[in-house]
């Protein structure tokens, strides 16, 4: 049913980021939390993942065949590759959410 | 597509279900659409907010959020998203005003707390450690509320993690008239199929 309330961003940005980076998978969690962490810009991811996941965060236009196979060969599972491709887009992205929230928050109270 | 199961879909009833879909539709199914039928439980909360965010209430129109897809998806350098999400946006935006925002925002045809808004999202695409309250409070000047800034916010926080899995998994480009027919199917259906 529709109603007028604005979504929850804010729960809805956290059942994601808890999903994804510490929710059972193919992939062990604390490899996507890695590449998540690398393509936000910190620390890297241990090879060979840790090159795709800078690339996704930095530039994914520039993502060549050679990242993904790369990484292929290191989870040897299409769904655990997907889950890590998955799990760096998911970080950059909520380091965005993140910067851009608490700039807003700094001037209103507003619910996110 | 780079993962080829990806593409051909997981399990019997999904890689029925794409071949059934690009039949009746007459064009094979967008890699997007491959990849929310793909691993559902592992991506579900990302349908699940993309749907509430994009179609959900908000002040924004869905062609104004349909638009900050399509930017964000330009500042990223996605060309897939760009052609999907410029395309429902014409359909609720007049095309000029669409492919002005394209080519220089802050020149085009639009509202003004949309064009500082669009200034929000970008500096937050691109630059994201450089945003200060500065850049919120420019937003908030123009007439925009805190609630549709952050509904714009998490309009672009989404199509920062839909364009880079879109490159990465390298998706194939549709031609002009199936984006457009996409265009109405999402239009019509939304994002939830996750």
């Amino acid at each position: 049913m529709k109603t007028s309330v604005q979504p929850d961003h804010r729960a809805l940005a956290e059942a994601l980021r808890r999903r994804v980076l510490e929710g059972p998978g193919r992939s062990d969690p604390a490899l996507r939390r890695a590449a998540a962490a690398s393509a936000a810009g910190g620390p890297p991811a241990e090879p060979p993942y840790d090159e795709l996941a800078r690339q996704i965060g930095d530039a994914a236009c520039r993502t060549t065949d050679a990242h993904v196979a790369n990484v292929l060969q290191g989870t040897q599972s299409e769904k655990a590759a997907f889950e890590v491709i998955f799990a760096a887009s998911v970080g950059a992205g909520l380091l965005r959410w993140e910067r851009a929230i608490k700039a807003l928050e700094e001037v209103t109270d507003a619910p996110a | 597509m780079r993962l080829r199961e990806v593409e051909r879909g997981d399990g019997v009833g999904n890689r029925l279900l794409i071949r059934f879909i690009s039949m009746v539709t007459r064009m094979r199914l967008p890699d997007a659409a491959r990849v929310a039928f793909y691993h559902k439980d592992f991506g579900g909360p990302l349908g699940a907010w993309t749907q509430a965010a994009m179609r959900g209430p908000s002040p924004w129109t869905i062609g104004e959020r349909e638009l900050m897809a399509a930017m964000v998806a330009k500042w990223n350098a996605c060309t897939f998203c760009v052609s999907a999400h410029s395309a429902i946006a014409a359909k609720q935006l007049p095309r000029t005003s669409v492919d002005r925002a394209l080519a220089d925002f802050r020149a085009a045809p639009i509202a003004d707390g949309l064009k500082a808004t669009l200034a929000f999202l970008e500096k937050m695409t691109v630059r994201p450690w450089e945003l200060t309250p500065d850049d919120a409070r420019a937003v908030l000047r123009a007439g925009v509320s805190a609630a549709a800034l952050t509904d714009a916010i998490a309009v672009a926080s989404l199509f920062n993690i839909i364009t880079r899995y879109a490159d990465a998994l390298d998706f194939a480009m549709p031609t002009e008239e199936e984006f457009d027919r996409a265009g109405v199917m999402l239009l019509k259906r939304g994002y939830g199929s996750r």
